[in-house]
């Protein structure tokens, strides 16, 4: 028996929101009396941080501070459509809708703020939760008083709505036939390399380092970003090495039924982890943003299987990989003489175990 | 029945052999102790019993009779938080939330019995809490500060593990 060390890399390239249109986000933002701001979106919130990423870009693009910002996404009669949290859509797509909202919230808050203080819109800013003259700064009046005055002596909701829906463009070409498919609104890219020790006689993998860098256009939360990508990691060392309600020994009545026997990845099995973000803005992404959420745990399977390769010089090309796959795998490269456990031939044999419902023979003895 | 559940007297009429889980969210609406798989397997109703983590799906309420029962309302308050739920905000160490209440419950348990902070031993000690969104790294990162204890809340931790490129 000996443990070999082998180094993998993979790469992926994962487009953002759905190609086509068909993929809608839309949102609403009103402005409280007292400046603080209500934004409806239809986004759900899984774990990604939505909620997080959209109260951001509205409370940066109208100029307030964030905790102004109550985000309500709590009812679906009451909330704009949003198709859902897929398609690693939510910052790109609904970050989008939630961005043009705040930009015409934030132009009407100068418009009620011109004509309280008697100066053009244009030549207003706003930024911290202050209007302010850009030529005398010290002119200003709070967010809370332009909407406090939309309230009470305009009579107006200072309010604004905004939609994101990619264009629809037909794929096939009806004039040639071709099939053209158009790009799509952002491409994410995305390395892993792994490094990892297999136990030649066992035939157990471990994950030792993952080392990821993700092109992200711009990390609008980085701690939410770095959950994403780490998280991602130990789902695609999951892919990799453990997932799977196979193998059945010895027989099929022994499959995963439960949390207990279904091999999630534990903090047992974490890894060392290495994160580069690579900040190169997407053209027309909030803020430069594209989505990283889906291809996050893609890349570290096939990085984890060119490194069992390295090591043990076969390829398993089935996920998990699992000791089975892999003894399997050193078994046919031996054309036989393989792994072998107290003199008995141990490859294991998946066709076997499949058909071996009730009789528990699953392991090929000779 | 009769449990102290995070310092106060609680009575408790549900049947005798009721899971405590369910009595804890159903009869006394503590909702912090979630109801995962609810065999043992995930480690989401962890809940302290007179000072060791226990699951909460696994415990008769009779075996719990006359304990004390703590959750993570009985940790701290939002307003003096304890140093393991404070790592756990400063490290952003939860994304959907579902298995951070048995986490905090573990690392306040692995840390009281004096724990040395160690990677392995934390990622033993955390080792029956399944968590599907964080990659545990940040929430060991977490636990390893906790014991350290102080750290700056008004920002939020850098992470050792990344690199940004522009």
């Amino acid at each position: 028996m000996a443990i070999q060390k082998g180094h993998g890399i993979a790469s992926i390239e994962y487009p953002t929101g759905m190609n086509q249109n068909g993929d809608p986000s839309q949102a609403w933002i009103k402005v409280k009396p007292d400046g603080r701001i209500d934004v409806f979106s239809g986004t759900t919130d899984i774990g990604n941080g939505s909620k997080t990423i959209q109260s951001q870009i509205v409370a940066d693009t109208i100029g307030v501070p964030y905790d102004w910002i109550t985000f309500d996404n709590s009812n679906t009669d009451s909330s704009p459509v949003c198709t859902g949290t897929f398609a690693s859509r939510a910052t790109f797509v609904a970050g989008k809708a939630v961005l043009k909202a705040a930009q015409r919230v934030r132009e009407r808050i100068l418009e009620v703020a011109g004509q309280e203080m008697e100066i053009s819109p244009d030549d207003l800013d706003l930024d911290d939760g202050d209007v302010f003259a850009k030529d005398a700064p010290t002119r200003r009046m709070s967010v809370g008083d332009v909407a406090a005055a939309a309230t009470w002596t305009y009579g107006e909701l200072i309010t604004g709505t905004g939609a994101h829906l990619n264009p629809y463009v037909p794929i096939v070409d009806s004039s040639t036939g071709e099939v053209d498919s158009p790009p799509h609104a952002a491409i994410s890219y995305a390395a892993c390399a792994a490094d990892v020790e297999v136990n030649d006689e066992t035939g157990e993998v471990r994950v030792l380092r993952l080392i990821q860098a993700y092109d992200v256009g711009r990390a609008i939360n980085p701690a939410l970003l770095e959950g994403q990508i780490e998280g991602g990691a130990m789902m695609g060392l999951g892919l990799g090495v453990l997932e799977d309600s196979y193998p059945y020994y010895p027989s099929v009545d022994n499959r995963a039924g439960d949390f207990g026997s279904y091999y999630a990845p534990s903090s047992a099995d974490l890894p060392e982890m290495v994160n580069v973000i690579i900040e190169n803005p997407s053209v027309d992404g909030p803020y430069g943003a594209k989505g990283i959420g889906e291809m996050a745990n893609n890349a570290q399977p096939a990085a984890i299987a060119t490194a069992v390769h390295d090591a043990v010089g076969v390829w398993v090309t089935e996920l998990p990989i699992t000791p089975e796959r892999v003894l399997a795998a050193l078994d046919a490269k031996s054309g036989g003489s393989g792994p072998r456990r107290e003199g008995k031939h141990v490859a294991y044999d998946e066709e076997i175990s499949i058909n071996a419902v009730g009789t528990g023979l699953a392991w090929r003895a000779d | 029945m009769k449990i102290t559940l995070n310092g106060a007297d609680a009575q408790v009429d549900s049947p005798p052999l009721t899971p405590l889980l369910h009595v804890l969210r159903e009869e006394l609406g503590v909702l912090s102790a979630k109801a995962g798989c609810e065999n043992g397997g995930c480690g989401a109703c962890t809940v302290l019993i007179d000072g060791s983590p226990r699951r909460a799906c696994l415990t008769a309420a009779i075996a719990a009779d006359g304990s004390e029962v703590t959750t993570v309302e009985g940790l701290g308050t939002p307003e003096a938080l304890s140093p393991v739920q404070k790592a756990f905000v400063h490290f952003c160490a939860a994304q959907c939330g579902f298995c951070t209440p048995g986490m905090v419950i573990a690392a306040t348990a692995y840390l009281d019995k004096g724990g040395s902070g160690s990677r392995e031993e934390i990622t033993e000690a955390l080792a029956g809490h399944v968590c599907r969104c964080t990659g545990y790294l940040k929430i060991v990162d977490a636990v390893a500060a906790a014991r350290e204890g102080d750290f700056d809340m008004s920002v939020a931790a850098e992470s050792p593990h990344t690199q940004v490129r522009a």
